[in-house]
């Protein structure tokens, strides 16, 4: 499926939703937790760039706004977002989502506008308490905007539901990982877009029965275990103990980035000719990895405060860890996944992809992983040459030239 | 009369500013022996500095550093240092400057900021200095602290409160750590009363610009606040601003504005162009304009009071001007306006700066709206001048001034 084409089926979904009478809460940042927001029987949404979209910000946004927030703008200005009837923004995460969230407010004060505040940085427990608050007001907001009160119940089966996408997802990464032709790249990245589009029942079931094939593939190879165990060792981000066969097709990509899509990213890597479809064999990205390797929250307890140690516990995401551990994890990931190349995607005007990027290239050069720097907006708008960038990339690791 | 009238130019030049001169010398060299001994922090603009002073623990300022490199236009040449090194051209100019001062120091003016042995980040201006600092830890070795203080949407919550205090802790923690130091409980409330002390005096100071004539223009004040921002704390920093406050004083008591002939009166916005300041406010004086207040300067504002200095630190430090959101900035810019008598404004949209530049569309919009004075965006950068279109600003302000002269 083409990124336009998850588009439309988003969109259909979305439009049957609302038909039901589903009211839809529109979300941009990959932590935000869904299963507070299910809690209140409402439908959590990820607002995709839309690449298609006509620039219609110059009235309220510079142009050194951060591409990403210059095409959601876009897409409210061209009312291209008929089925949200609500957005939820992340703080402190960002100046550029931080300020949008004002601008929107204001340009647009019929529109119900929450936001989400979180904490910064390695603040140990403070932090969990502070973020659980955070979540307490959310809710609080939640319920005053759409009458609708938090439901235990029903958040119990959201954490049952987004675990067992998460799990499954998981689990389709580490077989990717050992067993490249077990499942395409672009398979799992669709099943993570569809998913955040519209977290339901039937996403999952679907997503069963792939992971059931894999398992198959996976069972005659003999590596059910280790795929187990790998998926395991990313969880808990312990790598050093991982082993892979020896047989593993090569060249293994690995993209690394912030809020870049990854179906996005696997589309433009499909279109080149002669690209194996084996190349890709993971990746960093926001609403990929990062987003897909969350620790499950627990069921006991105040479901505030256990959201809060979840969202927390979310591995490389900039705004809850210092670079140096970010940066260990890479090293880890490229030599004990034994990955050739990196590619290091950074959206135009985006601050932590920008200053994240010249430190990730260092890394990858320490443990002799040749690199190719992708600045990419949510439009694509230079296409060809990025295809151009990324060909030529894999012809040097494929024929052993400088990258 | 303490003026020293230039008869040649449109400006007064403040006498307490060879003062301010021998301060931040004194300043700087202090900076260059605290980081001989191990003992010197990098720390941003907002950090409560009140708590590593102290302790012991010598600060330099890596913004008013910023501040030197544009001024001196050495901007470009060191923000390439940093693009060679892969930062791109669309992040923070202070960053850039910093990081490729960091590398080149030998090409930097004053050789650079001595080496730091920690680096103390607050998030209450900016995202940006936690990653900033984080790009120039890789580069020194020095570990970073940030204190996190997350924006504020209206009245400061108990949760917030025991947040940043919680931070607070942590930080004497790292300091007494990183620099075997501790918190005397005497010698913390002695700087916390005079950093209060300062920036009591610094607000009399900017008050006093709702005279007409104004006694200051924004490029004095831009001048006058590198204390009140680097070096609160100390009792010579209190005494500058004591002879400031003088000077200001007695130019208010003789009738004697900042500018020779006064007609308009305007609202700065964000921080300014340092590498062009001087040159904008001398042409605008030269027609008369004057900007008796700015969002910038006034930034620094608050005490430090009470019995727990600590909870007041995290009340102080989590509401300043630049971690609130776009509704205060619009009150603040109105308010200024109303109380300062202001003909318009002029909002600085500086390319490398997100945090203060975003928004500036729309709040130019409402400000208008609220108070009936016209404004104009220009846009530019404060350090890298090759971001900047002189002749596109000077076309801009010229069709503000047509409206108002």
């Amino acid at each position: 499926m083409s990124n336009a084409q998850a588009t439309e089926q988003s969109e259909r979904i979305l439009k049957q939703l609302v038909n039901e009478g589903k009211p839809i809460l529109g979300y941009v940042y990959p932590h935000t937790p869904l299963e507070i927001i299910m809690a209140h029987g409402l439908m959590p949404a990820l607002l995709y760039a839309n690449p298609t979209v006509m620039g219609s910000y110059e009235a309220s946004l510079q142009t050194f706004a951060c591409s990403f927030i210059r095409n959601m703008f876009s897409q409210r200005v061209n009312d291209q977002l008929p089925y949200v009837n609500g957005i939820v923004f992340p703080g402190n995460t960002c100046d550029s989502l931080q300020n949008l969230a004002d601008i929107w407010h204001l340009r647009f004060p019929q529109d119900k506008v929450f936001r989400l505040t979180y904490p910064a940085g390695n603040q140990g427990e403070a932090a969990v308490q502070y973020f659980a608050e955070e979540l307490r007001i959310f809710s609080n907001a939640l319920e005053d905007a759409y009458g609708s009160p938090f439901s235990d119940a029903t958040f119990r089966q959201a954490v049952d539901l987004v675990q067992q996408f998460r799990s499954a997802v998981q689990f389709l990464y580490a077989a990717r990982l050992l067993q490249p032709s077990s499942v395409p790249y672009h398979r799992i990245a669709a099943f993570v877009r569809e998913f955040h589009s519209a977290p339901l029942e039937m996403v999952v079931d679907e997503l069963r029965a792939t992971v059931n094939d894999v398992e198959h593939g996976l069972a005659e190879a003999g590596r059910i275990d280790s795929t187990k165990a790998l998926q395991h060792a990313l969880l808990e981000r312990r790598l050093e103990d991982v082993s892979l066969p020896s047989d593993l097709p090569t060249p293994r990509i690995a993209i690394v980035g912030g809020m870049t899509e990854p179906q996005a990213i696997a589309e433009l890597v499909n279109a080149i000719s002669k690209v194996s479809s084996t190349a890709v064999v993971f990746d960093l990205l926001s609403f990929g990895f990062k987003t897909i390797f969350m620790p499950m929250p627990a069921f006991e307890g105040d479901p505030f405060e256990t959201m809060a140690r979840s969202v927390l516990g979310a591995l490389l995401e900039p705004t809850q860890e210092g670079l140096p551990r970010r940066l260990d994890f890479l090293k880890d990931a490229l030599t004990h996944l034994a990955i050739d190349g990196l590619i290091v995607c950074e959206q135009s005007f985006c601050d932590p992809d920008e200053f994240e990027s010249p430190s990730l290239l260092t890394v990858a050069s320490e443990v002799g992983v040749r690199t190719v720097r992708l600045p990419v907006d949510p439009e694509f708008s230079d296409r060809v040459r990025l295809e151009g960038r990324i060909q030529s990339f894999l012809e040097t690791l494929t024929h052993g030239g400088a990258a | 009369m303490s003026e020293k009238v230039k008869e040649e130019k449109a400006y007064r030049v403040l006498e307490s500013h060879n003062f301010l001169q021998r301060v931040m010398f004194r300043y700087m060299l202090e900076g260059h022996a605290a980081s001989e001994e191990g003992k010197l922090a990098w720390v941003t603009s907002g950090f409560p500095v009140e708590i590593p002073v102290a302790m012991d623990v010598g600060v330099s300022y890596p913004e008013q550093y910023g501040a030197i490199v544009g001024s001196e236009k050495a901007g470009p040449k060191l923000c390439e240092y940093a693009e060679e090194l892969g930062y791109s051209q669309e992040l923070c100019s202070y960053a850039r400057a910093s990081i490729g001062s960091v590398k080149h120091p030998e090409e930097s003016p004053l050789e650079g900021l001595p080496a730091p042995q920690a680096l103390l980040a607050c998030n209450n201006i900016c995202g940006t200095v936690l990653r900033w600092y984080d790009a120039i830890s890789q580069m020194t070795g020095a570990p970073v602290f940030l204190l996190d203080t997350p924006p504020l949407e209206g009245e400061q919550m108990p949760h917030h409160i025991a947040y940043v205090r919680h931070g607070l802790d942590n930080l004497v923690s790292f300091l007494s750590k990183q620099f075997g130091t501790t918190l005397e409980e005497d010698k913390f409330r002695k700087v916390t009363d005079l950093s209060t002390e300062t920036i009591g005096i610094w607000t009399q100071c900017l008050e006093a610009c709702k005279n007409k004539p104004s006694p200051l223009n924004c490029a004095d004040r831009f001048l006058a606040m590198a204390p009140v921002v680097a070096i609160r704390g100390r009792d010579y920093t209190l005494e500058y601003y004591q002879t400031l406050l003088n000077e200001v004083n007695d130019r208010v008591a003789n009738g004697l504005g900042a500018i020779r002939d006064e007609k308009v009166r305007l609202l700065w916005d964000n921080i300014p162009p340092w590498f062009r300041v001087f040159r904008i406010m001398g042409s605008l004086a030269k027609r008369g304009v004057v900007f008796p207040a700015d969002t910038y300067t006034h930034a620094w504002t608050g005490s430090i009071k009470g019995e727990d200095r600590m909870d007041s630190i995290a009340s102080m430090y989590s509401n300043v001007y630049l971690n609130k959101g776009l509704e205060a900035k619009v009150d603040k810019m109105c308010n200024l306006i109303k109380n300062y008598d202001l003909d318009g404004f002029v909002m600085f949209s500086v390319r490398s700066c997100k945090r203060y530049s975003l928004g500036q569309l729309v709040s130019k919009e409402l400000v208008s709206e609220r108070t009936g004075v016209p404004g104009v965006v220009i846009e530019g950068d404060m350090v890298d001048s090759r971001l900047q279109n002189d002749a596109q600003i000077e076309t801009r302000l010229d069709a503000l001034l047509e409206m108002l002269l």
